[in-house]
């Protein structure tokens, strides 16, 4: 038996979302992060601003932005990755041991890198559908089988010395813009794209938004969480093969603090556990939000053991935040 | 122990749901009640249980005071005990510690595992049930765990038992055990209340009745004795409501059915279901809640298993295995009951709500342009009369009527030749529920064929051509509908007590 009217005609004369809402969290993270920057500008007497602070500020925000973006596609099936902080340190190694060790031409090793990623995902896509578990386990499983495969493999190799030219191009930049953030915006605005406008990406939303309806609309909830799971992989073999053209030289231990960072942008950012609901612009803001916060930690030489602590409090009060709002909401 | 709850009302936006509803409950007498759905069971239930405040009206108890429950556990202290349809257990529990799960017998602050099973024992000597009490209630069969649930009410000295549908997922024997247990409270002084879509059952235990419709007491605590079977159905069904004249064009009975069902059975307990629908035509399957017709339409969509039988489509013979494959190969659409939970998509635009069945058809190299979403949206909200504020509106922000246009329009936009409508105009206020039944008319004579589900005697009335009975998941008749309530009724009413039913 239901409970009838349920809505009232009230709520049906609120405006539809526009596309830049002042109440939207995306705003509310611009606002944040351009304060943030003034702020930290002010107090350092414009040492933030220096080209040099810039550039690296920008360079490492791409892997987070990516990684994070990663971690959000899972989310909007409504499902959760673990692995993808040890998958982006594998596909880093395999990239950098392809090119070392094998000696493919960088280009290659790179498309292998992230095809890695995607195998990866994949697996874990299929073990989730046809196992029925869910992504919470088996993605713990899968990661700490492929961070034992890491050592196992590689043990405590550093791969360095590859391609002078990848290494000189993501250290390089174009008009001021570091190359990786660059491709991160690109990749950033490929996973937007995919959202907003393929059939595919839309399916999965409806999936994780209510995955009976979308049974019920002919959508196939199992091609949604098998995609969303490869993509996750693939964005992560994508953040691995930055970290090789950004650091020069690679080891075992890459990606082991990148799971954390890896859910908090996408939740400061707005996008919702429950899966349906993503945002690609939330997700970037925060993780800038985040990278801020390390910056904040070098310019005022905070003891970098207080930075965990930091973004764990951001990532909780934003939360609390989306909550309350939510609640405001109704 | 007496409860009297007195003129209780209660109002959620655009709709009572209870509209001064009386219901008065005896010591020692199982009383039934019942209404069709909608119309206001539930919310009483959970006024008289603590979970919703009414309104307007009052609960009064035994020694005349006016009972104020905050919460469940006031009703529960009240002595007003409550079995609800779906299970309140933990499974990995024992017996014995879900029976006192809300009366946990403690010495110095540890669970006195003694007393708590010796409580536990009681409470199923009560109702001469012999359970093993230290069996995990994960082992138990679904009877066995009804029984626990009552003996866990018992657990906290409830004078007042409250069942929902209890014999809906049992067997008849295990009904029948229900019934003598039930029996055995009422003789041992326990007020029952008993809410069952079953009318036979009901006729075969209970002593007084309360019929309830939109929210109101059409029959107040009378003695069932009073009562033949179909006087109950015209109670809850309610002949006062209008039967709308609508214009129908008559269906081209010589025309090749779109869908035909052939001795159908499924692993739903469906068996040998045969139906056409014709383009054009109206079929109804009426029945009442439980008889299985909402869970037929799932099997022909591919959501339930098929067991015997064949399906055709246009003559051809058709192997749906899912709604995906229903909707692109055989152009047919459901249009769900449950319209909150399977129907729309809440936190999503309405565009995406409704061009969700059609993004392969937009999509140009893979990508969909908003525009030609925009573009669907304007088109259903005109001829469907959809108040919106735009396009980007959030499905979860319109009213239940609305979303129930959102629901169908996606369907419509597919391009569907075929569609099944479930209970298409449940909780809806009058004006829309005329508007829904205009335009399902005018899909009709737009050459659609479609099987409509509903529970509403009246509508069907309105808009079926032919009705087709339903009765523990088997047809029991079809009725030629020539759009009088009165001979339309009486057909279904005779259909609907054609067997096994106690008088």
């Amino acid at each position: 038996m239901t409970v009838p009217g349920q809505d009232t005609p009230v709520r049906e004369a609120r405006r539809a979302r526009p596309v830049i809402s002042f109440r939207s969290t995306e705003f509310t993270l611009g606002v944040l992060a351009v304060a943030a920057f003034v702020v930290l500008a002010l107090t350092t007497r414009g040492s933030v601003l220096h080209a040099d602070t810039l550039t690296a500020v920008f360079q490492f925000l791409a892997v987070p932005m990516v990684i994070g973006l990663a971690q959000m596609v899972v989310l909007g099936v409504g499902q959760m990755n673990l692995s993808v902080g040890v998958v982006t340190g594998f596909c880093a190694m395999v990239t950098a041991w392809l090119m070392v060790e094998v000696g493919l031409p960088a280009w290659l090793a790179l498309v292998a890198g992230i095809a890695t990623g995607a195998g990866i995902g994949l697996v874990n896509g299929l073990i989730v559908v046809l196992t029925r578990i869910n992504g919470f386990i088996v993605t713990l499983a899968t990661m700490t089988v492929i961070d034992g495969l890491r050592y196992g493999v590689h043990g405590t190799a550093t791969y360095q010395g590859y391609s002078p030219g990848l290494v000189r191009l993501g250290q390089a930049s174009v008009l001021g813009v570091p190359t990786v953030f660059l491709f991160a915006v690109l990749v950033a605005i490929a996973v937007a794209v995919f959202f907003r406008r393929m059939t595919v990406g839309r399916q999965l939303l409806a999936s994780g938004g209510n995955p009976l309806a979308a049974r019920l609309s002919g959508v196939s909830n199992d091609r949604s969480l098998v995609l969303a799971h490869l993509l996750s992989g693939l964005l992560a073999g994508v953040a691995g093969v930055i970290v090789v053209a950004l650091s020069g030289s690679v080891n075992a231990t890459i990606g082991d603090d990148l799971l954390l960072p890896s859910f908090a942008a996408p939740i400061i950012g707005g996008v919702a556990l429950a899966g349906g609901v993503v945002s690609v612009v939330g997700t970037c803001l925060a993780a800038l939000i985040v990278r801020l916060v390390d910056v904040a930690q070098a310019q005022y030489s905070i003891n970098p053991d207080w930075v965990d602590l930091i973004v764990g409090a951001v990532v909780l009060g934003a939360v609390l935040v989306t909550q309350l709002r939510g609640r405001a909401a109704k | 122990m007496t409860v009297t709850a007195e003129k209780l009302v209660k109002v959620f936006p655009g709709v009572r749901a209870l509209d001064e509803a009386t219901l008065r409950l005896e010591p020692g007498t199982v009383h039934a009640l019942l209404g069709e759905n909608g119309a206001g069971k539930s919310t009483l239930i959970k006024i008289l249980t603590g979970v919703l405040r009414p309104d307007g009206g009052r609960i009064v108890l035994a020694d005349g005071a006016e009972a104020h429950f905050g919460g469940p556990h006031d009703a529960q202290r009240a002595g007003i005990g409550v079995v609800h349809q779906e299970r309140n257990l933990i499974p990995a529990f024992s017996v014995a510690e879900n029976i006192a799960l809300s009366a946990t017998p403690q010495r110095f602050g540890f669970v006195d595992r003694n007393a708590m099973r010796a409580l536990a024992k009681r409470c199923l000597d009560q109702l001469e049930v012999r359970l093993d009490v230290d069996r995990p209630v994960s082992s138990l069969s679904v009877a066995q765990m009804q029984l626990v649930e009552i003996a866990k009410a018992l657990a906290v000295d409830s004078q007042v038992l409250l069942l929902d549908e209890p014999t809906a997922s049992l067997t008849s024997d295990e009904a029948d055990r229900l019934f003598t247990v039930m029996r055995a409270l009422r003789d041992r002084g326990h007020a029952i209340v008993l809410v069952s879509h079953k009318l036979d059952e009901v006729f075969a235990i209970a002593d007084t009745v309360t019929v309830l419709r939109d929210g109101r007491s059409v029959a107040e605590t009378k003695p069932l004795a009073d009562f033949r079977t179909d006087q109950i159905v015209d109670l809850m069904v309610g002949r006062a409501h209008a039967v709308l004249e609508l214009d129908r064009k008559a269906v081209d009975r010589a025309a090749a059915p779109a869908l035909e069902l052939d001795n159908v059975s499924t692993a739903g307990g469906h068996r040998d279901v045969s139906l056409t629908v014709r383009p054009g035509e109206i079929v109804g399957l009426y029945g009442l809640v439980g008889a299985g017709r909402s869970e037929l339409a799932r099997a022909v969509l591919g959501l339930d298993k098929i067991t015997a039988g064949s399906i055709r489509v246009h003559g051809e013979p058709a192997r749906i295995r899912d709604v995906g494959e229903a909707l692109h190969r055989y152009r047919m659409g459901y249009v769900t009951e449950n319209r909150k939970e399977e129907g729309v998509f809440l936190e999503q635009p309405i565009s995406r709500n409704i061009a969700v069945t059609v993004w392969r058809r937009l999509a140009r190299l893979g990508l969909v342009r908003a525009g030609d979403e925009n573009a669907l949206v304007a088109t259903y909200q005109e001829r469907l009369g959809m108040r919106l504020s735009g396009p980007g509106q959030l499905a979860g922000q319109l009213s239940g009527g609305n979303q129930q246009k959102v629901s169908l329009a996606k369907w419509l936009a597919a391009d569907c030749d075929i569609l099944v409508i479930d209970e298409p105009t449940v909780g809806i206020d009058v004006r829309t529920k005329a508007a829904f039944h205009e335009l399902i008319v005018g899909l009709a004579a737009d050459g659609l064929a479609i099987l409509l589900i509903s529970s509403d005697l009246p509508e069907m009335v309105t808009l079926a051509d032919r009705v087709l009975v339903m009765r523990d998941h088997q047809l029991v008749g079809e009725v030629d509908n020539d759009h009088s309530y009165e001979r339309t009724s009486q057909a279904v009413g005779r259909l609907l007590h054609v067997t096994g039913l106690v008088s």
